[in-house]
């Protein structure tokens, strides 16, 4: 007999953040329509290792073996927290003074707050302002705003559900996502080695089984293996760092902070200034130059333009040569010890790893160090057995095979319906495939059903890259080089390989395009440009820019850039509905399982999908057929996904359904596959890199060709202390008013904008530092002497703040940060108190720079940029209170912060209008209990 | 039967998942007769401790969760009136949030701090072990089952009694005997680096002779990086003696090893 302590139900969810890569599977169980707990899927509830061929890595007389579970991170744990958040969106939202048939107050944007309308009103505006866009102005007119991350959902992700309707309705100008975490590898390392798609070391098969065995030594270069993975793998990365410690593998982390990382991993840490790891780099070529310490064999046989590379690291070519002296003052690493690394390096077989950001790859001029990396393991041996680039994340991405072996003898392949990032038709020659989402053939036999759903839809004619947005909407034009598509969109021939497109990147691109609208409207899926992006505060300036006339956002919180949208459609979250996923990133083993809605959704949300059914259905009939692939429904969808995904081969969907998850059996074969770039090691001839000759370009043979006075990107890699696109070093006229470095890691509690209001996160001090005043400020790390210099105390409330805006903060003071820096990590919801100028949420990117990685790259720079910080005095405190008290005031929620509360004309509206649903808040936002209503002018004295 | 836990803090990556999982499983839950619901925030029956130590760029942080101890001698059930408190069959220590309504004495009565006053409730509350989970199926309470690292253990003591040989309490001194065991707690520790200032090189294999108070001696030698550690040090006075062939040795007294002294970058003059 069920009692409350037996689970009603048990569903599997993804608590993946990365969109629709999925991700691990954990287990949720609901009683009564609610989501009791979250925990970790274990694989010895429905499968014996017999199923499964568990991998084992051997080396050095110890084993590492998968556990019997699913690693799952705080992220996905603490979801409830995040499905009953009071910064839900529960229903249809409307700007107060925004009429779409009378005044519409652009300037108000951020400002303004919102009326709750219905669904039926709120999907008649949409297609009444599509239509009108269309009929005015032409297709074109409509950003569409839509790409990628978000949860793991899978079959109609959080982000793209709106492409697909605009296309059906002619059209849209296309908001193209900038390689926002492999900008320097994109932009510059491609040139050195190639490697499709971003730039990052591929083919990396069985890279780990062979850093195990054969790695002395691991450079953790701004790479953090407990944070960056949490939103996107598992803790997986965590076990195989203790694992290598434990067979005496050396690990050395190079960052200006003591990531949580090399916190607990690391033997040493050498910390070093913000982006200024190019110089270091510089001088380790320097020693290995002088001293021969490289493998000059290798590098006679595959190696392009060596010499010129030494000539500038020599200082024939500028008269600086790069030594450690002149590196130890650009980067603040003592000469001895930069001396010291680059022999033990030379010593020491050496792989080195990154997790997506860190110090340098998102920073001014990203491609410099991101060049210098590559050529450096070229000077030892790349490909040789235990020299390599890894990442701890990322696992599946782009490639064949995996670095970690727990690959599935098969790929399952469920199929997605949006494609949200495409290519321009005729931008790019047609044997570079980069549709993504298309069936297969396989895939059309066996589930014809999908067919309709699949249809070919008209590609957009105008994109924009996303860094880029801002400037197009305020300036009305913009032009550029290269981002033709997002490049891991491109599909790999049988082989696994994919078409070198470094070429491409030297092609002019304009917007708008002859004969095509600029942007009069914008659609969002993907509400976080102000959080995530470059210049937050100038995307503020375009959401408010009187030549956009409608802003729709689509989102299931209420949280930055849906503040400047004037219509708010709410969304279920992955929790609430059905869907098939994908695991092909957790690293235990690779899955497929169907999620079932574990709680009805809240409110009147409805899931991404039927968000633009809603719109479809105002817009005629002949629109819901064509979006819904004739009328299939959200159990179709996941019915005829698993007849495509390949799964059904091995399991009936009864069985399937029964268990809610095929876990995929383990290629038994797959430690035998060359490891990393083994094979141009031995044989560079035959196994060529893309790149021009085949060989690591130390002078890029296309650089060179297309862009050789290029200052910024030159074609041998650089120092750049300063030119026409960034002056953001300490040497700089500008560090007289912004005198510290600020650098901005991915967040170790948030993934990038996602998760800013799980409480229980809130309550740890390095997600956020409840001051004085109660509210709960994002952690700003400075270090005691930094601190001490401008009289800033442990939790004192701070201003971030340079030419671009301000930023209020907490000081976290810490000996885990190198002086002379402050360190906030990107993502923290933004709390407008003065639009454009002051947050309050701590959202750090609102003040990056606007400029592109480099003038030709055209990437963003969102870490290591100058700022000054102060303790906020009291006049300030009070002068902002006042003269801004709507803002300031604004009802927030004690555990959560930012909450639908606070924007609402009457915060009693927020009811909760669905039955079976028990918010962890009460209606007004308030905290379930005994507490008072968190009004910050009633803010209790809590330490 | 008697459960115990085991935490070994040399693997423990301070992701929080067992402070977390707590929270999602009691707060706002309610397993009555085992536990009435936890607040959404404020109550920690299981807390991550953070111990950051040292100055830059020789900093180490060691995390230690920490929960109800489930003392074999407790406190609490001491404190307890009308049986307020009891011990399980399996060891665990756990407060009837009938029985104990008004009682606050109970969470006074805790040396460890881990019960906690529900003014709402009117109830003293705190970790069960997650005992309405072990009673209907469950091996292990939510936070070990999160634990990635599997640094957190829970079952029969027989069985942990590999990983129990050299595990500890925390505060031994309050004679509670606790039920919670870990392993690998850090000791102090002392480190440096040592470089010649005229040739800008760091000293490879000087040296380094640590001396404490009551007499012991350690050597080691600076490794390639010119760096030397002295770990698990008890808290003490030392004093340091840097040698290197062709050097003027130099010597460190009074270092308080409590601090987890930094000697930084020692240059040492040609003799």
């Amino acid at each position: 007999m069920a009692d409350k302590f037996t689970p009603e139900e048990q569903n599997i969810v993804s608590f993946s953040l990365m969109g629709p890569e999925s991700g691990g599977p954990c287990l949720v169980d609901s009683n009564r329509g609610r989501i009791t707990r979250i925990r970790p899927y274990f694989y010895d509830k429905e499968y014996t290792d017999e199923h499964c061929h568990p991998w084992t890595i051997e080396a050095r007389g110890q084993t590492f073996v998968p556990p019997d579970r699913v690693t799952i991170t705080p992220l996905g744990l603490g979801y409830k927290s995040r499905v009953y958040s009071p910064n839900r969106v529960k229903y249809p939202l409307k700007r107060v003074d925004w009429d779409p048939k009378g005044e519409r107050n652009p300037q108000n944007r951020g400002k303004s707050k919102y009326v709750r309308i219905s669904w039926d009103e709120a999907a008649q505006i949409c297609a009444d302002e599509l239509r009108r866009m269309r009929d005015t102005y032409g297709p074109e007119a409509v950003l569409c705003e839509s790409d990628m991350h978000g949860e793991g959902k899978r079959v109609a992700p959080s982000h793209g559900c709106p492409n697909r309707l605009l296309a059906l309705m002619g059209g849209y100008t296309l908001q193209m996502r900038n390689m926002d975490s492999w900008e320097g590898w994109y932009w510059g390392a491609k040139h050195v080695w190639g490697m499709e798609p971003v730039g990052e070391m591929a083919p990396n098969a069985n890279l780990y089984p062979d850093i195990a065995k054969h790695s002395d030594m691991l450079l953790f270069w701004g790479c953090d293996p407990e944070t960056t993975p949490l939103g996107v793998v598992s803790h997986m990365p965590s076990r195989l760092c203790y694992w290598f410690t434990d067979l005496g593998i050396e690990s050395v982390y190079i960052c200006p902070d003591l990531n949580y990382g090399a916190a607990v991993h690391a033997d040493k840490w050498i910390p070093i200034l913000p982006n200024t790891d190019a110089a270091l780099q510089l001088a380790i070529a320097y020693i290995w130059i002088t001293e021969e310490r490289y493998d000059k064999d290798y590098i006679a046989t595959h190696a392009h333009g060596f010499d010129r590379f030494v000539d500038y690291v020599l200082g024939k070519e500028d008269g600086v040569p790069k030594t450690p002296k002149w590196a130890s003052e650009k980067c603040g690493v003592k000469p001895w010890t930069i001396k010291a690394l680059a022999r033990h390096w030379a010593d020491k077989t050496t792989s080195i790893l990154h997790g997506n950001g860190g110090c340098y790859i998102r920073g001014p001029y990203a491609t410099e160090p991101a060049r210098l990396e590559v050529m450096l393991l070229g000077m030892q041996g790349l490909g040789r057995p235990g020299v390599h680039q890894g990442k701890m994340i990322e696992w599946n991405m782009w490639v064949r095979d995996f670095p970690v072996p727990y690959q599935g003898d098969f790929a399952p392949k469920v199929p997605q319906i949006c494609d949200c990032l495409r290519a321009v038709d005729g931008d790019l020659p047609d044997d570079i495939d980069m549709r993504r989402y298309d069936l297969n053939d396989y895939q059309k036999e066996k589930a014809p059903e999908l067919i309709e759903l699949f249809q070919k839809l008209p590609a957009p004619k105008q994109f924009i890259p996303r860094c880029m947005v801002h400037r197009a909407i305020v300036e009305g034009e913009a032009e550029w080089y290269g981002l033709h598509c997002f490049s891991s969109s491109q599909q790999p021939d049988k082989n696994g390989n994919r078409k070198p497109t470094n070429i491409y990147q030297f092609d002019k691109i304009v917007y708008p395009r002859p004969g095509l609208s600029r942007v009069h409207m914008i659609w969002t899926d993907s509400p976080c440009n102000v959080t995530c992006w470059n210049n937050g505060n100038l995307f503020t300036e375009a959401y408010r820019d009187p030549s956009i006339e409608t802003v729709i956002a689509q989102h299931p919180w209420l949280e930055n850039d849906c503040y400047f949208a004037d219509l708010i459609l709410p969304v279920a979250t992955k929790h609430e509905m059905s869907d098939l996923c994908n695991d092909l990133s957790s690293g235990v083993y690779q899955s497929v399982y169907m999620t079932g809605p574990c709680c009805p959704p809240v409110g009147e949300s409805l899931t991404d999908f039927d968000v633009c059914v809603k719109v479809a259905e105002k817009l005629g009939p002949e629109y819901v057929r064509a979006y819904t692939g004739n009328g299939l429904t959200e159990a179709d969808r996941v019915r005829f996904f698993y007849a495509a995904s390949g799964c059904e081969d091995f399991m009936t969907w009864e069985e399937f359904r029964k268990r809610k998850i095929y876990v995929v059996p383990c290629k038994p074969n797959a430690q035998e596959l060359p490891a990393g770039l083994f094979e141009f090691y031995t044989d560079p001839d035959n196994h060529p890199l893309s790149t021009p000759t085949g060989k690591l370009e130390y002078c890029s043979t296309d650089i060179e060709k297309y862009m050789p006075d290029d200052p910024e990107r030159p074609p041998v890699p650089h120092w750049i202390e300063k030119s026409e696109s960034h002056d953001e070093r300490l040497s700089s006229e500008r560090a007289r008013k912004y005198p510290l470095l600020c650098m901005s890691n991915h967040g170790r509690w948030r993934m990038h904008a996602q998760c800013d209001d799980i409480i229980w996160n809130r309550e740890v001090e390095t997600m956020k530092i409840r001051a004085w005043d109660g509210y709960q400020y994002e952690p700003m790390w400075i270090n005691p002497a930094t601190a001490a210099e401008r009289g800033i105390r442990h939790r004192d409330i701070v201003k971030i703040f340079n030419e671009r805006g301000i930023v209020l903060c907490a000081a976290y003071v810490t000996e885990r940060l190198i002086p002379g820096v402050v360190y906030v990590d990107h993502g923290a919801r933004l709390d407008p108190i003065i639009p454009g100028w002051l947050d309050r949420g701590g959202c750090i990117n609102s003040i990056t720079p606007t400029s592109m990685t480099s003038k030709n790259s055209t990437g963003m720079a969102v870490s290591g940029f100058l700022v000054e910080c102060q303790k906020v005095t009291q006049e300030e405190y009070a002068e902002w209170s006042t003269t801004y008290a709507e803002a300031w005031n604004r009802p927030l929620d004690h555990d959560a912060g930012v909450c639908l509360a606070g924007w609402l004309t009457d915060p009693a509206m927020d009811e909760d209008p669905t039955d079976g649903v028990r918010c962890l808040h009460d209606k007004a936002g308030v905290p379930l209990g005994s507490r008072e209503p968190h009004v910050p002018d009633k803010f209790a004295k809590e330490a | 039967m008697s459960k115990v836990f085991v935490i070994d803090v040399a693997r423990c990556s301070g992701c929080h998942n067992c402070q977390l999982s707590c929270k999602d499983e009691h707060c706002e839950n309610d397993w009555r007769p085992y536990a009435a619901p936890q607040p959404p925030t404020g109550q920690f029956w299981c807390r991550v401790t953070d111990h950051p130590r040292g100055t830059i760029p020789k900093v180490k942080i060691h995390y230690i969760p920490v929960l109800c101890n489930h003392c074999a001698d407790a406190p609490c059930l001491r404190a307890a009136e009308n049986g307020a408190v009891y011990r399980r069959a399996d060891g665990l220590v756990v407060i009837d949030p009938e029985k104990a309504a008004g009682q606050k004495q109970l969470a006074e009565a805790c040396p460890y701090g881990a019960i906690f006053w529900n003014e709402e409730l009117n109830l003293p509350q705190k970790c069960t072990g997650c005992a309405h989970l072990l009673d209907h199926g469950a091996k292990v309470p939510r936070c070990v089952e999160a634990c990635p690292t599997d640094a957190m253990r829970f079952g029969e003591e027989a069985e942990l009694a590999d990983l129990l040989r050299d595990a500890v309490v925390l505060h031994r001194e309050y004679g509670t005997s606790p039920r919670v065991y870990y392993r690998n707690i850090p000791g102090c520790f002392l480190g440096g680096l040592v470089y010649d200032p005229v040739e800008e090189e760091v000293i490879i294999g000087a040296t380094v002779t640590l001396t404490l108070a009551d007499g012991t001696r350690q050597i080691t030698q600076t490794d390639a990086f010119g760096d030397f550690w002295f770990r698990d040090l008890p808290e003490t006075t030392a004093a340091v003696t840097i040698e290197a062939e062709g050097f003027a040795p130099k010597t460190f007294f009074d270092l308080q090893t409590a601090g987890c002294p930094n000697l930084g970058d020692v240059p040492l003059e040609r003799a």
